[in-house]
C-alpha cells in the first residue's frame, strides 16, 4: 500500500494554537521546532520589518505594543461596526481599523491586514512545525472552530486555512473534536458532556457516543466568554486603582496595557495553584506633568479574583442549564464530563462545574491538547478508509429570513443534524418584479435585527409576470462544516436563478484571490531568489576555476599571439563576472556563466595543442 | 444503468443506496427509517444512528461517488429530517396530525399484532351492572376517559404479567390514544417494547437451534441473525460464528460479532471473532486493538496466543 499522505489536525486557539496528527493507532501532539507542544496566537512585526509567530512574537509584546496582534479569534469573521467588536477593540493595543464592508482590519506597519491573514500565519507556523515533523510537505488539515461560531467566523477561519496554503479537509466544532479524542479506541456507550472555557470562548456540547459514532444532541455557547475576559476584569481593576490614586489611565498607554494584561494573565494562572499573588510592575508610566515615574504594586488574592468574575462563571452555568434543557438529558444521566481549555483550571470554575453536574469531570484528558488530538482523529477518520468514526455534528444555531414588520422566520432549528437543507418557496410582490430579496440571518431572537445578518441574497433575472405567478424555491443549506449556502431555482421553468451575496463581514471572493495571487507571488520570488543563488554559487565556482587556469596559460603561450589574445578575452569576461556575481541578476549571472564556461573549454583547448 | 456507473463504491453498498433513494418519496417516515409504525423516540434515533454509518457523506468524503453523491446526500438530509421530526414531541404530533395514513398505519401495526379478545360471556346481573354504570360515564366524560384508561392499563398489566406482550401493546395503545401524555403509559409501552423484543429473539433463536439440529443451516443463520437483530447475545455469536465458517462477508461477520461483544465485553470467544472478521475486513488497526484486549482478558488462551504471537513475534 502507498504510504499515506500526512494529515494534520490544529486548533486554532485565541491565546495558543496546538496541531496534531494520528501516529499508530492514537492521535500525538506535533511539537514545535522549538520544542514546546503550544504555540502562542501571537504575530509581530519588528521595527526591522521582520514577521514573528508564536512563542518569539510574544516575548517581544511589551516592546512593541502597536505591532503585536493577539486575540485574533475575538475578531475573526466579525462586522466592524458589530458592538462586540467595538468593545473588544477598548482593550487592545495594536490598531484596528474599518475595511471596505465593514471587515475589520489591522495596521501593522504600514500595511493593513485581514483577520484571515493573520491568522493565516499562525497556520503556516503550524504546517511547518507539522512539516519539520514528517520531513515532507503536509497540505490537508481538520481546523477546529467554537461551537458557537457562526457562519461568517467558519468562512473566515476557512479563508485563514486557504491562505496558509492549506487544504481544508474540515472545519470542526472544538467540544466535538475534545469528546472525539476522548471516545477514539474505547469502547464508550453512553452521553458525556463537555465544558469548554477556552482563551476567548465558551462551548458546552452534549453528545451520546456508541460503537465508534459521535451523535452531538445539543450545543450552546457564547463566543465572548473565555480567559481573555477574565484577564479583563483583572486589567479593569487594576487601571481603576491606579486611577484612583494617579488620576492617569494606563488603558490609555498602549505599552502599559500591554504589560497590565501580561501581568493580569500571569497572577490569574498563579492563583489556580496559590491563594494570593503580588503584581509588580515598576515604573508603569511617568506623570505628564513632569516628578518620577509610578509603579504599580498589589496583592490579587483568589477570593478577590473569584468576587471579580464571579458573573462570567455563572453565566457558563446560565448556558449549561438552556443547553440541557433543550438536549432534554438530565445531567445525572452523563457517563462523562469532560472539561476542556486553560480556564477550567480555576478552582472556582471547577466548583460551579462540578456543583452543576453534580460528579467529578473525568480525569486524564488534557485540557489544553485534547481539540487538536480531536482534530487529528476527525482528520484520519476523513482519508483513512480503515476509520469506523461517524461524526453526527449540529448547527449551533437557528437560521432563518427576514420577513415583513422586522420579525424572523426560522428555517432550519439550531441543534439539527448537518449537513441539512431546508427549500422555501418564494413570491413575487408585484406585477414584473425581477429581483428578490432574501435576508439570512443565524440567531435565536424573533426580532430579525438582534440576529446575525450572514448576508443579503439577491435573487436576479427573474421573469416578468404578474405579481405572485413567479414562485421561487430557495435552498438554504447548512454542510458539515457549519457554513450555510443559498441557492434558488424557478419553480416553474426549472431554471437556475443566480444569486448575489452582499453584506457579509467576511472576504470577498476578489479579496480572496487577490491575497491567494500575492501569495504565490511571493512564494515565485522566494523560488528566483533560489535560483539566483545557486547560479551565482555557479559561477563563482567558474571564476576561480579560469583565476586558477591563467598562470598556467600564461606560462604555456608565452610570446604566442593566439594565446595573448585567449587571455585577454577571459581577464575581460572576468571582469564582467564579477559584478554580476556580487549583485545576482539572474540575466548577467547566466549570461557570464556562459561566457566563462566558453573561456575554460577554450583555455584547455590551447593547452592541449601545446600538447601539455 | 447506475449500477454499472464507475465509482468507489461496492456494489452491495450501491444497491442500498439505490434501495433507499426509491424509498425518498414515501412520507411514513418510520418506513424510511424502517423501524415499525409508531416506534419510540429512542428507536428512531438507534436507527438515524445506525443508518448514518452507512449513509453520511462523510464515510465516503473525496471519493469518486458521480451521480450516487447526490443520492446520498438526498438520503442523508431526508434521514435528518425523519429523525428530527419523529425524535422532537411537538414535531412528531403535528407530524402525525398532517399525515392521517401514517396515524392508520400505527393503529393497524397495533391491531395486527393481538387480535381483539373476545370478551367473556356476561351474566344478567353484569349486563345490567354495565348499563348502568356506561349511563353514568356518559354523563360523565372526564370519568369516562379516566376508567377507559385505567381498564386498559390494568388489561395491560394482566396480559404482561402472561408475557403475552403484543396483546399488552395493543391496550397500552389504546390507553395511550386516551391520554397521550400518561406517564405510567408510556412507561408501560416501553417496558413491553423491550420485553417484547426479548421474547421475540429468544423465540428466534430456538427456531434457529431447532433448524439446525434438523441441519438446516440457511434457516438457522436467518433465525439466529433476527435473534442478533432483537438483541440477543448468543444469537449473535452463532450467526457470526456460521458466517465465518462459512467465508461470509467479513463485514456483515463484524456487525454481528460487534453486537455479541457488545453484549457481553468480557467473553474472550466473541472477542477473538471479531478481531477475526475485522482482520478479515481490511480493518488492522481495530482488528489489533481486540486482539490486544483478548489477550488482556485471557492471556493463556491458545487461540490468543497464537495470534498475539503471529502478529508480535518479539
Amino acid at each position: 500500500m502507498a504510504e499515506r499522505e500526512p494529515v494534520i489536525g490544529i486548533d486554532l486557539g485565541t491565546t495558543n494554537s496546538v496541531v496534531a496528527t494520528l501516529q499508530g493507532a492514537a492521535p500525538a501532539v506535533i511539537k514545535s521546532r522549538s520544542g514546546s507542544t503550544l504555540t502562542p496566537s501571537i504575530v509581530a512585526l519588528t521595527k526591522t520589518g521582520k514577521t514573528l509567530v508564536g512563542e518569539i512574537a510574544k516575548r517581544q509584546a511589551v516592546t512593541n505594543p502597536e505591532s503585536t496582534v493577539y486575540s485574533a479569534k475575538r475578531l475573526i469573521g466579525r462586522k466592524f461596526s458589530a458592538k462586540q467588536t467595538q468593545q473588544a477593540v477598548k482593550n487592545l493595543s495594536y490598531r484596528v481599523e474599518t475595511g471596505d464592508h465593514d471587515d475589520i482590519r489591522i495596521r501593522l506597519g504600514d500595511k493593513t491586514l485581514s483577520l484571515p491573514e493573520v491568522s493565516a500565519m499562525v497556520l503556516r507556523e503550524l504546517k511547518l512545525d507539522a512539516e519539520a515533523f514528517f520531513g515532507k510537505p503536509v497540505r490537508k488539515a481538520v481546523i477546529t472552530v467554537p461551537a458557537y461560531f457562526n457562519d461568517g467566523q467558519r468562512q473566515a477561519t476557512k479563508d485563514a486555512g486557504r491562505i496558509a496554503g492549506l487544504e481544508v479537509l474540515r472545519i470542526l466544532n472544538e467540544p466535538t473534536a475534545a469528546a472525539l479524542a476522548y471516545g477514539f479506541g474505547k469502547n464508550v456507550n453512553g452521553k458525556i458532556a463537555v465544558f469548554d472555557l477556552g482563551g476567548g470562548t465558551f462551548d458546552i456540547s452534549v453528545l451520546e457516543v456508541g460503537s465508534g459514532v459521535f451523535d452531538v444532541i445539543a450545543t450552546g455557547g457564547d463566543t465572548y466568554l473565555g480567559g481573555e475576559d477574565f484577564d479583563g476584569r483583572v486589567i479593569d481593576w487594576l487601571a481603576a486603582d491606579f486611577q484612583k490614586e494617579h488620576s492617569i489611565d494606563l488603558k490609555a498607554d498602549r505599552m502599559a496595557l500591554q504589560r497590565l494584561k501580561q501581568a493580569a494573565e500571569k497572577a490569574k494562572i498563579e492563583l489556580s495553584t496559590a491563594r494570593e499573588t503580588q503584581l509588580n510592575l515598576p515604573f508603569i508610566c511617568t506623570p505628564a506633568g513632569g516628578g518620577g515615574a509610578l509603579h504599580l504594586q498589589k496583592t490579587l488574592t483568589r477570593e478577590k479574583l473569584e468576587e471579580l468574575c464571579a458573573d462570567l462563571v455563572a453565566r457558563t452555568v446560565t448556558i449549561c442549564e438552556q443547553v440541557f434543557a433543550e438536549a432534554r438529558v438530565k445531567t445525572i444521566d452523563l457517563k462523562e464530563m469532560i472539561l476542556v481549555g486553560g480556564m477550567t483550571r480555576m478552582p472556582r470554575v471547577q466548583d460551579a462545574v462540578k456543583e452543576y453536574f453534580r460528579r467529578d469531570p473525568c480525569r486524564g484528558v488534557h485540557p489544553d491538547e485534547v481539540v487538536a488530538l480531536g482534530a487529528a482523529v476527525q482528520a484520519d477518520a476523513l482519508t483513512n478508509e480503515e476509520s469506523d468514526v461517524v461524526l453526527l455534528d449540529v448547527t449551533p444555531q437557528s437560521l432563518g429570513v427576514a420577513i415583513a414588520g422586522g420579525y424572523v422566520r426560522t428555517l432550519i432549528q439550531k441543534n439539527t443534524t448537518v449537513p441539512t437543507s431546508f427549500t422555501e418557496v418564494f413570491n413575487t410582490s408585484r406585477d414584473n418584479q425581477t429581483t428578490v430579496k432574501i435576508m439570512v440571518l443565524q440567531g435565536e431572537s424573533d426580532l430579525a435585527h438582534k440576529n446575525e445578518l450572514l448576508g443579503e441574497f439577491i435573487l436576479t433575472g427573474l421573469r416578468q409576470a404578474k405579481r405572485g405567478e413567479v414562485e421561487v424555491d430557495v435552498t438554504f443549506e447548512i454542510n458539515s462544516e457549519g457554513i450555510v449556502s443559498v441557492s434558488a431555482r424557478d419553480r416553474e421553468t426549472g431554471q437556475q436563478q443566480s444569486i448575489q451575496v452582499t453584506a457579509s463581514g467576511g472576504l470577498t471572493e476578489d479579496e480572496l484571490k487577490r491575497i491567494l495571487d500575492e501569495q504565490a507571488d511571493l512564494m515565485l520570488e522566494a523560488k528566483v531568489e533560489e535560483e539566483v543563488k545557486t547560479k551565482q554559487t555557479e559561477l563563482k565556482a567558474l571564476m576561480k576555476e579560469v583565476t586558477e587556469l591563467m598562470p598556467q596559460l600564461t606560462e604555456a603561450t608565452r610570446g604566442d599571439e593566439f594565446g595573448q589574445d585567449a587571455l585577454r578575452k577571459a581577464n575581460k569576461a572576468l571582469e564582467v563576472a564579477r559584478p554580476a556575481a556580487e549583485r545576482g541578476d539572474l540575466v548577467k549571472v547566466t549570461e557570464s556563466i556562459d561566457t566563462l564556461t566558453r573561456t575554460i573549454s577554450l583555455f584547455k583547448g590551447v593547452l592541449q595543442r601545446i600538447g601539455r | 444503468m447506475s449500477m454499472d456507473e464507475k465509482v468507489d463504491l461496492d456494489p452491495e453498498r450501491k444497491q442500498e443506496i439505490l434501495d433507499l433513494e426509491q424509498k425518498l418519496g414515501n412520507n411514513n417516515l418510520f418506513e424510511f427509517l424502517g423501524v415499525s409504525n409508531g416506534a419510540s423516540a429512542e428507536d428512531v434515533r438507534t436507527a438515524f444512528r445506525e443508518l448514518s454509518r452507512k449513509f453520511h457523506p462523510d464515510r465516503y468524503f473525496g471519493k469518486q461517488l458521480g451521480s450516487f453523491k447526490v443520492r446520498l446526500d438526498k438520503i442523508f438530509k431526508k434521514l435528518v429530517e425523519a429523525n428530527q421530526t419523529l425524535t422532537d414531541d411537538v414535531r412528531r404530533a403535528a407530524y402525525l396530525e398532517a399525515n392521517p395514513f401514517v396515524r392508520a398505519a400505527i393503529r393497524n401495526a397495533g391491531a395486527a399484532q393481538a387480535p381483539p379478545i373476545a370478551a367473556a360471556p356476561k351474566t344478567e346481573d353484569e349486563k345490567q351492572h354495565d348499563e348502568e354504570r356506561r349511563a353514568r360515564l356518559a354523563r360523565h366524560p372526564y370519568l369516562l376517559k379516566t376508567n377507559k384508561l385505567q381498564e386498559f392499563v390494568s388489561r395491560a398489566k394482566d396480559a404482561i404479567a402472561k408475557k403475552e406482550f403484543s396483546q399488552a401493546f395493543t391496550h397500552l395503545n389504546q390507553a395511550s390514544q386516551a391520554d397521550p401524555n400518561n406517564v405510567e403509559v408510556k412507561n408501560l409501552l416501553a417496558e413491553v417494547r423491550k420485553q417484547n423484543d426479548i421474547q421475540r429473539s429468544e423465540g428466534s433463536f430456538k427456531h434457529g437451534v431447532e433448524a439446525l439440529a434438523r441441519g438446516d443451516d440457511n434457516l438457522a443463520l436467518q433465525a439466529f441473525k433476527s435473534a442478533a437483530n432483537g438483541g440477543h447475545v448468543l444469537g449473535a455469536f452463532k450467526a457470526a460464528s456460521m458466517l465465518d465458517a462459512a467465508n461470509g462477508d467479513p463485514r456483515e461477520i463484524k456487525t454481528l460479532a460487534q453486537k455479541a461483544v457488545d453484549g457481553e465485553p468480557k467473553n474472550v470467544e466473541y472477542r477473538l471473532l471479531l478481531a477475526r472478521s475485522l482482520e478479515a475486513a481490511g480493518m488492522k488497526a481495530m482488528a489489533k486493538k481486540h486482539f490486544e484486549e483478548a489477550a488482556r482478558l485471557e492471556p493463556d488462551n491458545p487461540e490468543v496466543k497464537k495470534h498475539v504471537k503471529k502478529r508480535w513475534p518479539f
